[in-house]
Order: C-alpha cells, then sequence, then structure tokens
C-alpha cells in the first residue's frame, strides 16, 4: 500500500528538504579539514547560489515582516535581526571565499586580481560568525521545524478509492 | 513571473552586500589586520602558507605540526575522496556538528522558558 506524508503541503516540503540540505552542506563547507580546499570551495560556491534560493523562497517573509518592523510589538524582530545579521556575515564569507579561490575559480579560468591581508582574514571572521549564527537561524525556528518533521515521520497510509 | 520578480530582489539585496564589502576592502583594507598568508587545517596539522615571494630564513624550522608550504597552485593541499573519513578528518565535522547542536539546543531551551513564563504571566481568563 503506498505510503504518504500525513498533511505536508510540497512547499513545506520543499521549504523542509531544501533547508535541511543547506544545513548539512554548510556544516561539511565550514569543516575545512573535512573536506579540504577542493571541496571546500566548491561546496561554498554551491552554498552561495543556495542561499540566493533559500532567500527568495522566503522573500514573501522578508517583505511582510519588514513591514511589521514598524508595529512597537511586531512580531519575529529577533528573527528578522538575526537573519539579517546572517545575510550578510553568510554573502561576505562567500564574496571573500571566491575572492581567495585557489582551486575553483582557476580551474573555471577566473582570475582575480585580489591581494592583500583583508579577504583571507575577512573570510575567517565571517565563518567564525556564521558558525554561531546558523544555528541560532535554525532554533529560531525549531517549533515550525519540528512540527513539520512530526507530520513528515507521522505517515499514513493512502487509503485506496472505492473502485 | 512571480519567482523572477523575488530572485531579483534577493539578487539585489545580496549585490548591495557584496558592494559593501568590495567597498569595506577598499577604503579599509587593513582594517582585519591579516597577515597576508593562509592557515588552514589538513589532516590534523595546521598548514601555515607563505606568500609567493617570502623566504624562511636559512635552516629555520616551523614548530612541531605546523607545515610551511609555498603560495601557488601545487601547494594547495588535497584530500582525497577516502581521506574524508579518516577518524582525524572526521574529527573536525564532528566538532562543527557539535558547536551547532550545542547552540541549537541552549536557544531552544532559553526560547521554551521565555515562552513559558509568558504563558504563566498571562492573566488566565
Amino acid at each position: 500500500m503506498p505510503i504518504v506524508s500525513a498533511s505536508v503541503p510540497a512547499r513545506t516540503r520543499l521549504d523542509f528538504w531544501f533547508d535541511a540540505v543547506i544545513l548539512v552542506g554548510y556544516t561539511v563547507a565550514y569543516s575545512y579539514g573535512f573536506t579540504g580546499v577542493v571541496i571546500h570551495e566548491w561546496l561554498g560556491i554551491a552554498l552561495g547560489i543556495a542561499l540566493l534560493l533559500h532567500l527568495t523562497l522566503h522573500w514573501d517573509w522578508v517583505v511582510r515582516t519588514t513591514i511589521r518592523l514598524l508595529r512597537p510589538r511586531g512580531p519575529d524582530k529577533l528573527i528578522w535581526l538575526v537573519n539579517l545579521a546572517l545575510l550578510f556575515f553568510m554573502t561576505l564569507c562567500v564574496l571573500s571565499g571566491i575572492l581567495i579561490s585557489r582551486v575553483a575559480l582557476p580551474e573555471l579560468g577566473i582570475r582575480l586580481p585580489v591581494e592583500g591581508p583583508f579577504w583571507d582574514p575577512l573570510h575567517t571572521l565571517t565563518a567564525e560568525v556564521t558558525l554561531g549564527l546558523v544555528p541560532v537561524h535554525v532554533a529560531l525556528r525549531w517549533r515550525w521545524i519540528a512540527g513539520v518533521a512530526r507530520r513528515l515521520v507521522a505517515r499514513r497510509p493512502l487509503s485506496r478509492r472505492p473502485q | 513571473m512571480r519567482f523572477l520578480r523575488q530572485l531579483a530582489a534577493a539578487a539585489a539585496v545580496v549585490t548591495a552586500v557584496v558592494l559593501i564589502g568590495l567597498a569595506w576592502g577598499h577604503v579599509a583594507p587593513g582594517s582585519l589586520g591579516g597577515s597576508g598568508g593562509r592557515q588552514f587545517t589538513v589532516r590534523g596539522r595546521v598548514v601555515k602558507g607563505l606568500p609567493a615571494s617570502a623566504q624562511p630564513p636559512p635552516g629555520a624550522k616551523p614548530p612541531p605540526g605546523i607545515e610551511l608550504t609555498r603560495g601557488g597552485p601545487s601547494s594547495i593541499p588535497s584530500l582525497q575522496l577516502g581521506d574524508l573519513l579518516q577518524p582525524v578528518n572526521l574529527a573536525v565535522l564532528w566538532k562543527t556538528a557539535w558547536i551547532e547542536a550545542a547552540v541549537i539546543a541552549a536557544v531552544v531551551l532559553v526560547d521554551a522558558g521565555f515562552r513559558k513564563r509568558r504563558r504563566a504571566s498571562r492573566p488566565s481568563r
């Protein structure tokens, strides 16, 4: 008998699994000593693209929450601030990573004339800040995550249509 | 169409941050106090990359656990896929996962505590 996830809309499933993949990808990419430079750089570039898509998929939330910020007791203020900080630091992390790339960009035939003592430490600094912000970003949505996970786990058999 | 509009808006925000970063690097390149060399961990060792022009003093040896490499593509330490599962490399991944799990657990506990207190302080109808 076929099994389907109980009452989880397709868009919610997409958000859940896409975000889970981004989290795992980020964890692996941050662990430079685990991946080595080649995987680290390609994964970092992929994460940059994935994060742009993530932001796009949640753009409605960004607009809605930004408008509500003006209200004195508007919801999600803390989440909005954390997300803004994460957007800032993650973008700078990916940018600096691309600019100091030693494998991925040269392999694509791109050589950026970037030298100097700025981008390396910026990459390290922003990576460390994002390691603090990413789990906070995830944890502030723990009720949504737990709710969707519970519904995804609670599978029910698909009843057969009457003939 | 709606997706493309949102993608354009998101890309515009990201571009703005990129421009801020580039401007920061242009205006205050020394503000982060970097040395120019690259430091990274490979197979549990700290590897310090030397700029291509730098010459270590004759006979100089790096401290134990430190490996000096010359800048340039040939010096890039690269792991084979099989190396990823070496315990010393896996430990790096576990460390990252532990940090994330610890922060998530702490935030969830604090958030749950706040919600509980807020519920308790509400006047019962």
